[in-house]
């Protein structure tokens, strides 16, 4: 119906046709489809007129146009209200929205109209986004600012925004705020909250075509002056709650408030403007009152930690207060937790304060402790969502409470003590010993001095395993195994090892009685027998010297042969300190059962022949030496199985060697069990050698610390005989992480071992710098 | 405590009478302690304990199993002794004690 063909236009007629059907399009008014068509093909033959194209002249007078036109519009807008009164309800937004509206929709319509002049005029001279975002040689200047062409459509943005934004601008900008003020107060009727967020949205729109700060017109006439009121109105907000009451009220409304913030500003604003809403109340409402917010942590976590429900508000506070102050950083939570440490701790050493009686100091220690532990964590993980930061806290205020020590003793001692009980075989079965068990650990692993503590569990889980006192194997090897896992292969080898001798010794017996039936040496006598392996055993050093009466002797040899038979290049010593026997006896007239150590044994036997024994020369056929003699033989006296004449005198006093010592014939009892206790009281073990058992805690500090300094040496040439040279300060803190699975040493002993380590020539001073060491191969 | 006392097993009926024994041993729990027979108890190659296993085992955190240390003693001709471990990648090197130079020669092993 018409030719492609450039042909020869009068520029002045049909740019007269064309424009009074822009005007109709820009002003939304009905246009014919066969006038559009026209319109259309119009733009097309300006674009293509011959002999010259007039696409250029066709621009401007379109360009022209608009800004007439929007010229229109913003007498439009303005109306008859006076600019310099921000009265938001004034008409102003509502005719300017209408008019965006229009305009908007117009111009839209008018981009399909010039979609040829779009496409083949504009395109070409349109450089690319990455030119304008990464520069070239051809775009200098930024695009918007240089004469280069728009799309129609943008152009009609363009003008926009010069024509008719930036002389209201001011007008609009006191309105939108003063809208979104009064939005924040109480919802507008839903007319104008739609307008308000069209307006906003206006903003967005119209420079929503271009590819450098799209956002910049809504920054500047919405989000700035926006945030700069509303911080200002949130500092009020946030003084005027502090002022009215106290901090419950401060944190119910502050975060009330923000939640309406974001709210408000989700409803309204650009969505990429949601962070920045967000950061601007908690700095004005939140940030600014720190000092007063920080300074009433510490009552409040006082308060919290008591039992809900009377806490049960406090730790609702606790709660907005954490969510208030989280997304500040942890400048800004760092008072909470060092509040929440000191709560911790002030509470754990009132707790291990409370009275108990001195034989609970280890329960009293541990429970304690779980308690403290237990409460806590559920505090913190309820009122802080378990934040790492606060779970830290707890660690290291249960750290502190642990290792303070008290009057009851130190940690290690007292939590051994703890395992011992529930390991021991009791009268009552506990039901929950292995969740007390488990329970332990969480202690343990709050132990400074755990080197200490596996002494004194070692010395225990020996006790118990040398005099069978265990409840259950199953329970000792659980936590043996928990302790493994804590701490590592090498903290529980020694256990291992105790408790593997154990085992084997069980197989051993059945093997010993086996080789005695077979034969024929077996005996009415109960032989039992434990082979312990030396240096696993906390035993120490020397033996009770013992010459044992045949009645003993015999089995043992018979059992030295058979052990003999079985293992080679193997040495066996007797612990007659450890042993203990059980005889019946055959004068009386009811039978007693009389159960002593191993020497009360070797005493009783040797009157099986004679009744009356010299002191001195009984002593002398048992080998009996030193204290031990009196010891042994006392509690015989006392229980009335011997019978001694002359003065023997008092506990204390030595017995004459010229007393004559008989046995008491008309011994009786009202019980037919006769424990002869004296054995396993921990003064027996103490001198007889079983020095390791018993020995004093000062004798046992100074083993521990020597330990210590043998552990710290082998550590200390390990890092050096890696790293080859190394400064003073790295060392020591390679040291101490290396040391921190057993104990925590001190860098005074670190100091002395590397001195130790020089004079023995591991390592030297590197002669150019002063604190720093080099390891001598 | 033999075979006679099974026999005579007269019980308290012997009113005023005194018996032959005036015990009977009925239960004897002993505790002894074993430990390789040897004259130095560190393994002069490794510097460990010889009761204790020996570096390398320890290094690799070899369990003893059950009873038997895998980690066992050895004695030369020399009398010397040292952890079978250590001497068999000695005897790798140099196939004379590092003690006193002689020949190497197994005489026993622990058990």
């Amino acid at each position: 119906m018409m030719s492609l063909k450039p042909r020869n236009v009068d520029f002045t007629e049909t740019w007269a046709h064309l424009k009074e059907t822009v005007a109709g399009v820009v002003g939304l008014r009905a246009v014919e489809r066969s006038v559009w068509n026209t319109r259309f093909s119009d733009v097309y033959a300006l674009c293509v007129a011959h002999p010259e194209p007039l696409a250029d002249r066709l621009y401007d007078e379109t360009r022209n146009f608009l800004e007439e036109h929007v010229a229109g519009l913003l007498q439009r807008v303005r109306g008859a209200a006076p600019l310099d009164h921000n009265d938001h309800n004034d008409g102003l937004l509502t005719r300017y929205v209408s008019a965006w509206r229009e305009y908007s929709q117009g111009v839209a319509y008018l981009n399909s109209l010039y979609s040829y002049l779009n496409l083949q005029h504009v395109k070409r001279q349109k450089v690319s986004d990455a030119e304008i975002i990464y520069g070239s040689s051809a775009t200098v200047t930024c695009p918007e600012h240089d004469a280069r062409q728009l799309e129609v459509g943008e152009l009609g943005l363009e003008i926009w925004e010069r024509v008719l934004v930036k002389p209201l601008s001011a007008a609009l900008t006191g309105r939108i705020v003063r809208g979104l003020a009064a939005a924040r107060g109480s919802a507008p009727d839903p007319a104008f909250a739609s307008t308000l967020r069209e307006a906003i949205r206006s903003t967005v729109q119209v420079r929503a075509f271009r590819v450098r700060a799209p956002l910049a017109l809504y920054q500047a006439l919405v989000l700035e002056p926006y945030l700069a009121a509303a911080a200002a109105a949130h500092a009020q907000l946030a003084a005027d709650l502090l002022a009215a009451g106290d901090v419950a009220h401060y944190t119910t409304h502050a975060l009330a408030g923000l939640e309406r913030e974001v709210a408000l500003g989700a409803r309204y604003l650009d969505s990429s403007s949601a962070e920045a809403v967000r950061a601007c109340y908690e700095r004005a409402a939140v940030a600014a009152h720190l000092p007063t917010l920080h300074a009433t942590v510490p009552g409040l976590l006082r308060e919290a930690a008591a039992e809900p429900p009377a806490s049960t508000e406090r730790r609702a506070d606790l709660r907005r207060m954490y969510t208030l102050l989280r997304p500040l950083g942890p400048a800004a939570l760092r008072p909470l937790v060092d509040a929440a440490h000191a709560q911790a701790a002030a509470d754990g050493q009132a707790l291990l304060a409370q009275t108990h009686s001195k034989d609970e100091a280890h329960t009293h220690f541990v429970n304690a402790m779980l308690t403290l532990h237990g409460k806590y964590s559920k505090l913190f993980s309820e009122v802080f969502g378990g934040a790492q930061a606060f779970v830290g806290a707890l660690d290291k205020a249960c750290s502190a409470v642990v290792n303070s020590g008290g009057a009851a003793g130190s940690a290690p001692e007292l939590l051994a003590r703890y395992c011992d009980c529930l390991l021991r075989r009791r009268a009552a079965a506990d039901a929950d010993v292995d969740d007390k068990l488990a329970a332990a650990i969480v202690v343990f692993k709050y132990v400074d001095d755990k080197d200490v503590f596996q002494k004194y569990y070692a010395r225990a889980l020996a006790r118990r395993l040398i005099h069978q006192l265990s409840a259950s194997m199953e329970q000792e090897e659980a936590m043996i195994n928990r302790l493994k896992a804590a701490c590592g292969y090498e903290f529980t080898n020694k256990l291992h090892r105790m408790f593997t001798d154990v085992a084997v010794s069980a197989d051993l017996n059945a093997k010993f009685q086996q080789h005695l039936r077979d034969h024929n040496l077996a005996t009415s006598t109960g032989f039992f027998i434990q082979v312990l392996q030396a240096g696993a055993w906390p035993l120490g050093g020397a033996m009770a010297p013992l010459a044992p009466p045949p009645q003993l002797e015999r089995p043992a040899r018979q059992f030295e042969a058979f052990y003999r038979n079985m293992f080679s290049g193997r040495r066996l010593a007797w612990l007659h300190h450890l042993c203990s026997g059980e005889l019946r006896t055959r004068y009386t007239a009811r039978q007693y059962h009389v159960a002593a150590s191993t020497a009360q044994c070797a005493l009783l036997l040797s009157f099986d022949a004679v009744d009356s024994w010299n002191a001195r020369e009984l002593r002398d056929t048992l080998q009996l030496e030193g204290d031990a003699w009196g010891r042994q033989l006392r509690p015989l006296l006392d229980a009335g199985l011997l019978l001694a004449s002359g003065d023997v005198g008092t506990e204390e006093e030595e017995i004459p060697p010229e007393a004559r010592v008989s046995l008491n014939l008309a011994f009786s009892c009202k019980r037919t069990k006769v424990r002869v206790t004296c054995a396993s009281a921990p003064a027996q073990g103490g001198g007889a050698g079983g020095g390791g058992a018993a020995a004093s805690d000062a004798g046992d500090a100074a083993h521990c610390d020597d330990d210590r300094k043998m552990y710290l040496q082998a550590a200390i040439v390990r890092i050096m005989k890696q790293r080859k040279v190394l400064r003073h300060t790295e060392l020591i803190q390679e040291v101490v992480s290396q040391a921190r699975g057993s104990f925590a040493p001190s860098v005074a002993m670190i100091k002395k071992c590397i001195e130790a380590l020089i004079d023995k020539q591991y390592l030297e001073r590197a002669p150019a710098a002063l604190d720093t060491y080099s390891y001598l191969a | 405590m033999s075979g006679e006392d099974c026999d005579a097993f007269d019980r308290g009926d012997n009113d005023g009478q005194k018996p032959d024994k005036m015990f009977t041993l009925k239960k004897w729990n002993a505790v002894a302690m074993w430990s390789w027979d040897v004259e130095c108890d560190t393994c002069a190659i490794c510097r460990v304990q010889v009761m204790d296993a020996c570096l390398r085992c320890q290094g690799e955190s070899k369990k003893d199993s059950y009873g038997k240390q895998d980690c066992v003693v050895v004695w030369g001709e020399c009398n010397h002794s040292f952890h079978f471990c250590c001497m068999s990648l000695w005897v790798k090197q140099n196939n004379r004690c590092p003690l006193c130079q002689q020949e190497w020669s197994i005489q026993r092993m622990g058990k």
